[in-house]
């Protein structure tokens, strides 16, 4: 196996150009699972290490640009309140160890259905910068998955950075494990509030091939706030408004059985989950008010 | 018994720090000069034979030096005791998916992993009957229970009994396969020198090592020496022999060098043994005062085609409640599966799951407290038996735990505590396990300068033992500990009895109290110690074989709080209390953690772990650490361990009953118990899933 090493982002484009089949590899906490089961034997891994400009976040134009190697530990300590779905999110990732290493960057490329920072991505309208030596493109995080553990990303392509915008309301995330730590999600949601735009945003993790947009339940909700001016009166929330959101966005999942639950809990429990998230975050927007 | 300085205190591991900085060598990490690596290739079928093995092409590939087959593997002797397990590569035949069929050998560990890999087996696959049921038409009894208990027992007539009793209580558990999972994987280096075989081996006894090996190559008494200095948890999965270190042994003898064989963390899974999965069928009888009139605990369990292993689930029912007529049954169905072996507590802890489920039952059947139930059926002697005990504090170890953990306020109607989200409950179960001795060897030496060497063929297995056997014999030899070193882990010491059956400390403590005893008595004579020291030698087989007749077990009491969330069915543990009464806890610190190992094992059992069988494959689906869970640092909050202040001086002369397994004991029931309370729906079935719960709950 060889061993490729870039120091800058345009050394790992011209080795990812040289050699398409090399893996990159950064945190290596999924990566290396997979060598390990012998799920994969790649003939190159392409080490990500060393390119400085992986590991920065900035601000910039309202939003926080973060590095494809940002670890979760850092989005948490440095960022969480520009950001605070993926904070939430990352802080149930793992360990303290994998939170150390895993990053932004591996999550989105192994484009698990269960990667735990995919749907706050996802409700904030984050996009990712991927480049090639044949050019940089930013795709829109709602259309990076193609299907399960498969995205857009072109052979010779490599995740830079992701753009998420402020939060420019209240949001959440919650996951349903088997146990309190070091677990895989059996279903997980993200919900975003943006008052601005009056809108909302929902998606399901770790209960379809690929982590899902929850459309049904936003239309829903978002008529329902509407109609009734809770934007504006910041009233509470009818309890049989964010039961019924739950059961639209509990309708969106495709769910299997497998070891970690059925998919008839698991659709029970995104509904729990996508109504709690609600109750959560309108509660956070309520109290903004004053 | 002795005066005690040393005995009682919180010492701290003896050998924490070589093993934090790594100087501590695992089984796994000894360098033998010149030594290779062998890779086991398992089977991919239930049940079959081996029509084939095609080595060429892995023996052509770099650093292969052999492949080992039925058709090449050195022949192996067995006795009648041999454990049929280990007769590993003898023949075609595959008894289980997993079984071991072939090992790969070459330099690298890398190099024979990928040879394992690639190494093209073919099989003639037979249909394969994987599935356990309490209807299976296979299942018999066996002529005795693990290890070598009557299969059944009955005192009285128990139909008669629960015909006429004013309250009945008739319902059937279960409890799943679980794996035992030591952090370390079994591991072995073997070398030969001659007709001499030295084996380092990751196992819970060296002395039985030796003998296994001894017989299994044919070999003159005295030519294995098996060491095992440190070993990285055992939970039964190493209490005997398993096939890792025969493989090793067959590599070393087949290509003349030091053969290193580790077993990888799934491997695990299928060839070091796992629990059972159980079915209690479990029917109490009692008066309308909550008396016991009838108690009947039938077992089924099942067990491989390769060698017969009954485990005796029923046994804690024999022994726990004073029930004049008293019924206990085991059955067990052979299938094509790995064989299930000891894992922490076996019998007690599916056991104690469901005897302790049903008196909770009972109680709210007779409308008292679970705890006075079980005061008001405390019996006062072994009710099987008819033997006295040899000390019994089980009440007092209730009382106790209900005065710490508040038992007194709780409201006993189920599924009326609501904190939010939350509904809340509280259950209480009880714990036992035999307090046993075996026969030992020590020998303890006192050197010109002052300073004690005690060897004995123990096994710290991360228990703390080291340390406790260091406290024991300072003790005994009146010399600070600093003064005594105990060496442990080297079957050349001689024969003692393994880590394992909560054993390990009653029966190694005699053996070090005799000889220390017997070396401070030649001392005394002698005067000065001789340049060259004094060793005085002692087996305890005589002395065990003198003991009297009586039902020796510690007791202990658990009370669990869990919060049952209503929406998702997840089931949350913030505290848990156990007291035991155990005998002598000789080091306050390692026994505490044992205790609360035991305790946080038993959430698992409860909540998490559970082995799928796959029945199409015939395997544990689940077979590695991401998907076969156990509790994490996140599960676990409040333990609160304390024992009793307990004497019992007819046990052995250091008065200890073991700590290793009774912590297990009891907890899933007190937890199952918690979560009716909880609910008010009974979970009879292990593990306690969220999707379970929320069944119950819709
Ligand atoms: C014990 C354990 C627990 C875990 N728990 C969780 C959990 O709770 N939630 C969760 O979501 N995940 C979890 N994971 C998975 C993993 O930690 C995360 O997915 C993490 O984000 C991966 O990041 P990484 O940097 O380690 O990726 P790596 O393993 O380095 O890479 C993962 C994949 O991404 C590719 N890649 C990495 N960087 C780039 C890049 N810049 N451009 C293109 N491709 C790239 C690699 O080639 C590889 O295919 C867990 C893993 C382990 C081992």
């Amino acid at each position: 196996m060889d061993f490729l090493y870039a120091r800058s982002w345009d050394e790992a484009l011209a080795a990812k150009a040289e050699r398409p089949d090399a893996v990159p590899i950064s945190g290596g906490t999924d990566l290396m699972v997979d060598l390990n089961f012998d799920r994969r034997r790649p003939d190159a891994l392409l080490d990500l290490n060393g390119v400085e400009e992986f590991t920065r976040w900035e601000r910039v134009n309202g939003h926080v640009r973060i590095g494809a190697a940002v670890p979760f530990t850092r989005i948490i300590n440095e960022i969480g309140s520009l950001v605070p779905g993926l904070a939430i999110a990352s802080r149930t990732v793992g360990s303290p160890q994998i939170r150390n290493r895993g990053t932004l960057g591996g999550n989105l490329a192994t484009a698990s259905p269960a990667g735990d920072a995919l749907p706050p991505l996802m409700v904030a309208d984050a996009t990712v910068e991927v480049g090639s030596v044949r050019g940089e493109r930013t795709v829109p995080v709602r259309e990076f998955f193609t299907g399960p553990k498969r995205s857009v990303l072109e052979p010779d392509e490599l995740i830079r950075a992701v753009l998420v915008p402020v939060a420019d309301g209240p949001q959440q995330f919650a996951k349903v494990g088997t146990r309190n730590a070091m677990v895989i999600s059996v279903c997980s949601f993200a919900l975003a509030l943006h008052p601005a735009r009056r809108t909302v945003a929902g998606c399901i993790g770790s209960a379809g091939p690929t982590v899902l947009p929850t459309p049904d339940a936003e239309q829903y909700l978002e008529a329902e706030l509407a109609d009734r001016r809770l934007w504006d009166s910041r009233a509470e929330l009818d309890e049989a408004v964010a039961t019924r959101f739950g059961e639209l966005a509990g309708a969106h999942a495709r769910p299997i059985d497998d070891v970690r639950g059925t998919a008839d809990y698991r659709r029970h429990a995104v509904a729990v989950l996508a109504r709690r998230t609600l109750q959560w975050t309108w509660t956070e927007y309520r109290r903004a008010q004053r | 018994m002795t005066a005690t300085t040393a005995i009682g205190a919180g010492l701290n591991r003896i050998e924490a720090a070589a093993k934090v900085t790594g100087a501590a060598r695992y089984a796994g990490e000894i360098p033998l000069d010149g030594h290779a690596y062998g890779s086991v290739v398992q089977s991919t079928i239930a049940r079959g034979q081996v029509t084939m093995i095609d080595a060429d092409a892995v023996l052509a590939r770099p650093g292969v030096l052999a492949v080992l087959t039925h058709d090449n593997a050195p022949r192996l002797h067995r006795a009648d005791d041999t454990d049929a397990e280990l007769l590993v590569l003898q023949d075609d035949r595959v008894r289980y998916r997993g079984q071991a069929v072939a090992l790969v050998i070459a330099e690298t560990l890398e190099q024979a992993r990928a040879g394992a890999e690639l190494l093209d087996v073919t099989y003639q696959p037979e249909d394969h009957d994987v599935v356990f049921a309490a209807d299976h038409p296979r299942l018999y009894a066996p002529e005795h229970v693990n290890p070598n208990y009557p299969t059944d027992t009955s005192v009285g007539d128990v139909d008669a009994a629960l015909a006429s009793a004013a309250i009945v209580v008739d319902a059937t558990y279960s409890t799943p396969a679980e794996h035992n999972n030591p952090m370390e994987p079994h591991a072995a280096i073997a070398q030969w020198d001659g007709d001499r075989l030295t084996v380092y081996d990751s196992n819970q006894g060296a002395t039985s090592v030796r003998q296994a090996l001894t017989t299994l190559f044919g070999l003159a008494d005295g030519a294995v020496r098996v060491l095992s200095e440190h070993v990285g948890g055992g939970f039964g999965a190493k209490g005997s022999t398993r096939p890792h270190a025969v493989l090793a042994a067959m590599g070393a003898r087949f290509t003349e060098r030091p053969i290193r064989v580790t077993l990888t963390r799934q491997q695990m899974f299928a060839m070091v043994g796992y629990r059972t999965p159980t079915i209690q069928h479990m029917r109490l009888g009692a008066d309308a005062d909550a008396t016991l009139v009838a108690l009947e605990h039938t077992a089924y369990s099942q067990t491989s085609q390769v060698l017969e292993f009954a485990e005796q689930t029923a046994l804690i029912s024999r022994l726990m409640y004073a029930a004049p007529n008293l019924r206990t049954r085991h059955r067990v169905v052979a299938l094509d599966v790995p064989t299930p072996r000891w894992m922490r507590a076996p019998g007690e802890a599916p056991g104690s799951f469901a005897l302790e489920s049903a008196m909770d039952e009972l109680a709210t059947a007779c409308g008292v407290d679970p705890i006075e139930l079980r005061v008001r059926n405390e019996p006062s002697v072994e009710p099987d038996s008819g033997l006295p005990f040899s000390s019994r504090n089980l009440i007092a170890c209730l009382h106790e735990g209900a005065e710490r953990f508040g038992w007194a306020s709780r409201d006993p109607r189920p599924g009326v505590r609501r904190d939010g989200r939350w509904l809340i409950g509280t259950g209480v179960a009880s714990s036992t396990y035999p307090a046993r001795s075996a026969p030992s060897t020590a020998a303890a030496t006192a050197l010109a300068d002052g300073s004690f060497v005690v060897e004995i063929t123990a096994s710290d297995i991360g228990t703390g033992a080291r340390t406790a056997l260091t406290q024991i014999a300072a003790d005994e030899l009146r010399a600070p500990t600093e003064r005594v070193e105990v060496r442990i882990g080297d079957s050349d010491f001689g024969q003692a009895m393994i880590a394992g059956g909560s054993m390990g400390t009653a029966s190694w403590s005699w053996a070090i109290a005799k000889a220390c005893r017997e070396l401070l008595h030649t001392l005394h004579e002698i005067g000065t110690v001789p340049p060259e020291g004094v060793t005085a030698h002692a087996d305890t087989a005589e002395d065990i074989k003198a003991q009297a007749q009586l039902s020796r077990h510690a007791f202990g009491a658990q009370f669990a709080e869990v919060r049952v969330d209503v929406d998702t069915g997840e089931v949350r543990v913030p505290r848990l209390c156990g007291v035991f009464a155990a005998g002598r806890i000789i080091n306050a610190k390692t026994g505490r953690s044992q205790l609360i190992g035991g305790m946080t094992m038993g959430i698992g059992m409860a909540l998490l772990e559970e082995g799928v069988m796959d029945p199409q494959f015939g395997d544990y689906v689940n077979h590695d650490l991401a998907s076969y869970h156990v509790p994490v640092n996140g599960d676990v909050h409040d333990i609160d361990v304390s024992w009793i202040d307990e004497h019992d001086d007819r046990l052995n002369p250091v008065g200890v009953k073991g700590i290793g397994e009774i912590g297990i004991v009891g907890t899933a029931a007190a937890l199952a118990n918690a979560v009716w309370h909880a609910t008010g729906h009974r979970h009879r079935h292990l593990p306690i899933r969220p999707d379970r719960v929320l069944t119950s709950l819709a």
